[in-house]
Formats: structure tokens, C-alpha cells, sequence
């Protein structure tokens, strides 16, 4: 459970999931994101950043400030990731079920 | 303008050729018979065994070769061959997880399974869960500004 661990880690932080939330209204430059939000603008600073790495935001400049916006891709990819994580599961759960459920329909036909 | 985003949240449905009651011990108390911990686990090659505990709070953990438990989560709502809900973070340095339902239904022959893994945040929809989720996320961020003070 390593791969796409970065965005993971990003979403599990309830303050990076409240700029997520804030960015899926629109981009928006960071001074406007840490009004309304109860930690100083360079911790949004940081929380912005780990979210970039983890490829879930993206930036660049307008004049002298950023504009960070949600980065479809990296959701998306977290998303893949998750839903062939639980196919590969379920595969397994359902052999199982199916194989302990057998035995007792051979004993029937014994 | 908003983002067209996918969210996370993951739907899954399958028919199982067995009981619900079967279908339900299979997945919870007997994931060791079936788990695929060599991929799908925190120690991948160092893990042994996976354990899911029975009832509310019940553990949900891998054990590894030198005997060390790794947490997945815990059980939130138990209700036997019915339902299941547990919360899933399986990094402890995680503060917030997320949560897995998996519901179990008598279809036909077999049972039909359906799995639903939640909790990152709707990316692409408003509403209730939404707002619970931010108010949640808000009391955990005012929970550690008042215990730095």
C-alpha cells in the first residue's frame, strides 16, 4: 500500500481536505485561502505544497502572487489506484467464499 | 466555475455462490483464509497474517513475521450477515481515515456484495456528507490549536 502513498497522506490532514474543498470552487491565490481557515498562511503555504507534490494541486503565477487550482490527474490516479486496490481484493474474497462453500455441496451429491 | 473532479469514493458490486452468511464470516473474521497481504498489505513480504476482530470496536490489523501488529482500522457498525462499516487508515501517522461499507444480500442462489470506501472528501458533490466531513475536519484543527495553547 505504498503506491500514490503521498496523496493519501495529503488527504488525510483535515485542513488539506478543507483547501481541497475550498479549491474545488475555483483556483484561488493563497492569502485568500488562509482567510477563513484557523492556521497561520504559511502553514497553508506548507499544506499547499504537500498537496502539489502529491500531485492534487497545481500553481502558477499571476503578477507577483500563485494561483493554486485542484489537479484533476492526481485524484483521478488516487482514485485508480483505490478502485483496482479493492477489484484485486474482492477477487480473492470472493474465491473464498465460493471454495468454503463448495464442500457442502459435494457431501450433497455424495 | 468548479472542477470537474472524480472522487475518490469507491463503489464495488459483486455476487458471491454462497450464503450471505458465509459471505459475511468469509470477509470479516475469516480475511485471514483470503486477504492478499503480499500486495495489499503495510509490510507486503514481512506480513503473516491479517486479523478482523468481531463486533463494534473490533480490531482490524496485520501481523507481521516478527510478531508486530499494524493497524488497518476498526469495526464502527457490526450487523452479522448484513453489514459491515469500518474505519480504514492503515498509516499511523495518519490522523483522520477514511471508511469502508461493505452491505451483504441474499440474491438468488448466492449473495450480492457491495463494497463502498469513503471519507477522503466529495470532490464532486455538495450536501450533508460534505459539510459533516469539513465540520469534523474543523474540530480536529481547533482540537490541536487549543491542546498547542
Amino acid at each position: 500500500m505504498v503506491t500514490y502513498d503521498s496523496a493519501i497522506d495529503a488527504l488525510g490532514d483535515p485542513t488539506r481536505r478543507a483547501i481541497v474543498e475550498r479549491l474545488r470552487r475555483g483556483p484561488s491565490a493563497v492569502g485568500e485561502l488562509a482567510r477563513g481557515l484557523p492556521v497561520s498562511r504559511p502553514a497553508v503555504s506548507q499544506h499547499l505544497r504537500v498537496l502539489k507534490e502529491a500531485g492534487l494541486v497545481a500553481d502558477e503565477p499571476a503578477g507577483a502572487r500563485r494561483i493554486y487550482r485542484l489537479d484533476p490527474t492526481g485524484i483521478a490516479a488516487l482514485r485508480d489506484y483505490f478502485e483496482s486496490f479493492w477489484t484485486d481484493v474482492l477477487d480473492d474474497f470472493k474465491a473464498a467464499a465460493e471454495a468454503a462453500a463448495a464442500p457442502t455441496t459435494e457431501e450433497e451429491r455424495a | 466555475m468548479s472542477v470537474p473532479t472524480a472522487a475518490p469514493t469507491v463503489r464495488k458490486t459483486i455476487n458471491v455462490a454462497c450464503s450471505v452468511e458465509q459471505a459475511f464470516e468469509t470477509f470479516t473474521t475469516g480475511i485471514a483464509r483470503w486477504w492478499p497481504l503480499a500486495t495489499h498489505s503495510v509490510g507486503e513480504e514481512r506480513a503473516r497474517t491479517a486479523v478482523f476482530e468481531a463486533g463494534v470496536g473490533g480490531r482490524i490489523y496485520e501481523i507481521w513475521d516478527d510478531g508486530s501488529e499494524h493497524e488497518w482500522g476498526s469495526v464502527t457498525v457490526w450487523e452479522p450477515s448484513a453489514r459491515v462499516v469500518f474505519s480504514w487508515s492503515p498509516n499511523p501517522d495518519r490522523e483522520a481515515s477514511t471508511e469502508v461499507e461493505v452491505r451483504f444480500a441474499s440474491e438468488g442462489d448466492g449473495a450480492r456484495v457491495e463494497l463502498e470506501h469513503r471519507g477522503w472528501e466529495r470532490l464532486d458533490e455538495e450536501g450533508p456528507s460534505v459539510r459533516k466531513s469539513y465540520e469534523t475536519g474543523w474540530d480536529t484543527v481547533l482540537g490541536h490549536f487549543r491542546s498547542a495553547m
